[in-house]
This record gives structure tokens, sequence and C-alpha cells, in this order.
């Protein structure tokens, strides 16, 4: 492989970037813009790709992500580094932010789920990405042992924004199938996170 | 504690995991709004179904924003600091010289043939050739083998797209420049991979034209493996592995 693993997965995240995105949230929280700077030129890349993937279009993903950094510069104070990574607290403000425009311009025009549309495959690969923690490992391997229409529906929510009735339209079935289904999915994966 | 779900209270059950997952709409989501600001354990249940999916995020390509976005958010910050401190020049960093070597290398790249007759030296040059004197670039001082800098220059023969990307083993930090030929296109998006020697594709990020893809590795890359660019629906490949055809690719040499 070209990606050489001999550091343990996530180790570079935990010890450098980490420090170092959680010293500039510090400098944020004290008001200091330059951090912010430096925070969205080391983070933005990362951030932009959720908006991107939420909406599916570039143009609302660029209001969603200046979204994200007004609020990160807003709630920086609160954010608690015992709690959650940086990078991780900043991408959940990033997907909020953009399932909130998708939100709002959902009556209007649902295009751009199509991109989303087909989660064709759960294959281990769309998960291995290079800054994977043992957090997200184990995710996955949780998300694996479901049934695949499960899985499918929960990234398809959580990383697309699909609600309900789009779920069920895009599998075929009826509303309350779907939720039994989602809900079966999440009882699981919420059994199989904390064995 | 939740569990399987009781008949009885189903939807309420479900309403923190629900709207953590993004699911609910119309009065469902009213009353999780209002239960999220008066209701503590509400709260800290939203927070848990929230931290437990989070790590799905780590699964999104990265891809990089307009240049000038930083300038539209800066004047949004509220508070301290004015227009002054928001406009100073960058305070970062270690990205600086490689901003410099590819403003350089876009130089280049502004024609084609200059372009192919760089990567032509690079290739030339490559096969345990002592440090190259008059190498084109101001590239400090040549360091020792295993933190030389990567290139890969990515270019297609059936495609006027290239591209010129740069891999500090110091930083594991790997810049992506389109030089040519990449247009934005609505409903595709043009996505990058990593392909080992022998392995399968990694995704990597989102390359838009006339931005540079910034990524912090967290895994070295080795001189024999290829980066790719494919065209897939926007927001990258819903399988993680490519779907659409490559327009550009090249192996990562030595400079």
């Amino acid at each position: 492989m070209g990606l050489n693993m001999d550091l343990p997965a996530g180790a570079l995240r935990e010890s450098g970037e980490r420090l170092r995105l959680a010293e500039a949230l510090a400098s944020v929280a004290a008001g200091d813009k330059s951090a912010m700077k430096e925070l969205y030129a080391r983070t933005s890349p990362k951030l932009f790709g959720i908006c991107l993937r939420v909406l599916g279009s570039e143009a609302e993903a660029e209001e969603a992500l200046q979204e994200t950094y007004v609020a990160a510069w807003r709630k920086a104070g609160a954010f608690d580094s015992g709690r959650a990574s940086p990078i991780t607290w900043l991408a959940i403000i990033a997907r909020n932010k953009a399932i909130d425009r998708l939100r709002l311009r959902r009556p209007i025009a649902p295009d751009g789920l199509d991109s989303v549309a087909a989660i064709a495959d759960d294959s281990p690969s769309a998960a291995d990405a290079l800054e994977q923690a043992d957090e997200a490992r184990r995710l996955s391997v949780c998300l694996e042992t479901l049934d695949s229409v499960q899985s499918r529906a929960i990234r398809g929510a959580f990383l697309g924004g699909a609600s309900y009735p789009e779920l069920a339209a895009r599998e075929g079935v009826p509303l309350g199938t779907m939720k039994s289904w989602v809900r079966r999915g999440l009882s699981r994966l919420k059994t199989c996170l904390e064995s | 504690m939740t569990g399987e779900p009781d008949p009885g209270g189903e939807a309420r059950d479900w309403l923190a995991a629900e709207y953590a997952l993004g699911l609910l709409e119309g009065d469902l989501l009213a009353e999780a709004r209002r239960r999220l600001s008066d209701d503590p354990d509400f709260r800290r249940e939203v927070g848990e179904w929230t931290g437990r999916l989070a790590p799905l995020l780590d699964e999104v390509a990265p891809a990089a924003p307009p240049e000038d976005l930083w300038r539209r958010i800066a004047p949004r910050l509220a508070g301290a600091g004015g227009p002054a401190a928001a406009h100073a020049p960058a305070a970062n960093d270690n990205l600086a010289p490689l901003q410099r070597k590819l403003a350089l290398w876009r130089g280049y790249a502004a024609a084609a043939t200059a372009l192919a007759a760089s990567l032509a030296f690079f290739l030339a040059v490559r096969p345990g050739e002592p440090p190259v004197p008059s190498a084109p670039t101001p590239v400090a001082p040549v360091p020792a083998a295993g933190s030389a800098p990567l290139v890969a220059m990515m270019e297609s023969k059936d495609s006027p797209v290239r591209l010129v990307a740069t891999y500090e083993p110091a930083s594991r930090s790997l810049v992506v420049m389109p030089a040519a030929g990449l247009a934005r296109a609505a409903g595709h998006s043009h996505q990058l991979w990593l392909i080992p020697a022998g392995g399968a594709p990694h995704p990597l990020g989102i390359v838009t034209p006339d931005t540079p893809l910034r990524l912090a590795l967290s895994g070295a890359l080795a001189p024999d493996a290829t980066l790719a660019v494919s065209v897939e629906p926007t927001g990258g490949s819903p399988t993680g592995l490519p779907t659409g055809p490559v327009i550009a690719s090249g192996k990562l040499v030595r400079t």
C-alpha cells in the first residue's frame, strides 16, 4: 500500500493536528481572528466537502460554509476538548448548517438529492478514509452488521439529509415500514457500539 | 437504555435519535426543537446520538472552497478586530513555501508543452540521480531522500485536463493544483484518487477549477503511488470507488 500506516490510526490527529486545532479554537474563543483564519485554512476543505455532500450544489455549499465559520466563531467558547475532537465538533456544525439549508429549500426544490440517492454499496472502502480514527472504524464495523437497507438509510439521512418520506420513496416501501427499519437499525447500532 | 422501542410511545422514544439523524419534519421537528431548548435530558440524548453518528462525516471527501471565500467570511465575524486584522497577510504558515512553488508551476502549466517537458525532465533525471543541480525551481536545499517532496503531473491523452500535485513528506501535506482544462460542470464533481501500487483507489477529495486542494494526510505517501482524477456525481462517488471516466492521472515521483 502506498499509505504507510505504521503510525496507529489517527495518531497524527490525536497528537499533532488535534492539539493545534484545539489551540486555535481556544484562541478563537478569546477573539483572535488570525487564529480563526488558521482554523479556516486547516479545516475548510473537510467542511466544504461535507456541505457539498449534503447540499449537492457549490453555491449553497459556499453559503453553508460561511454560516459554519460564523457559528464556530461565536460558539468557540463552548467547545469542550474532553467531549469531542475539534474537527468533529466543526464537522457537526457544518453538517447541521447544511441540513438546515436543505430543510429551508426542500419544499421548493428537492433537487441535488439525486447525487446522494444511490449509496449503492456500503463497502468498507467507502469508509476507508485517511483520517479514520478508532471510533470511525467501530461505527463502520457496526453499520456492516445492519441490513444493507438500514445502513443505507442511516447514511442517506445523516450525510444526505433525506427525510423519512424520501427514504421510503427511494426504497419503494411504505413510510411506516421505513420508520421501523430505521428504528430497528438505530437500536442495533447502539447496542453494537456499546458492546 | 432505550434498547428496543416500546410500542406505545415509539415516536417519542426515537425523537432524539431521529432529530440527530435529521429525519424529522413538521410537528415532530418543532417538538424536538422545543425540547432541545428546555429539556436537558433530551439535549443530552441528542448529543449522544450525534456523537455516535459523527464518524460518518469522516467518509466525506474534502473539497477546496473557492479561494475568495475567506474574504467573504472575515467581515461577518462579530466582535474584536477591524478589517485590517481580517485582511492581514496569512498568519499561516507552512503552506506558504508550497504556494510559492505552485505559483511557479502554474506558470509552467500555462503552456501545456512546458508542462509535458517538465514531466519528461522529472522522469529523465529520476533514477538514482543525485540532487538535480539545475532543477528549474527554487526548491531550497534538497532534503535527504526520504523527505524530498514528491510531484505528480496528472494528464491524459484523451483530455485537456492537467493537474500538478506536490507532496511534502515532512508535513504530510498534499497540494493539488488544477493547471489546465478543468471546467466547472453542473451535476458533476472531479474527484481525486490515490491509487497505491497494486492497491485499490482511495478517495482523497474534490478538485475545483483554479483552486488548489490542500490535504493533510495521516499516512505517508510512497513514490510509486498514482494520483488520478475522475468525473463523479456532485459531491463525489457515492460508492467510495471511481464510477466515472478518469480524465487525468500521474505517478508520484521524487523531485
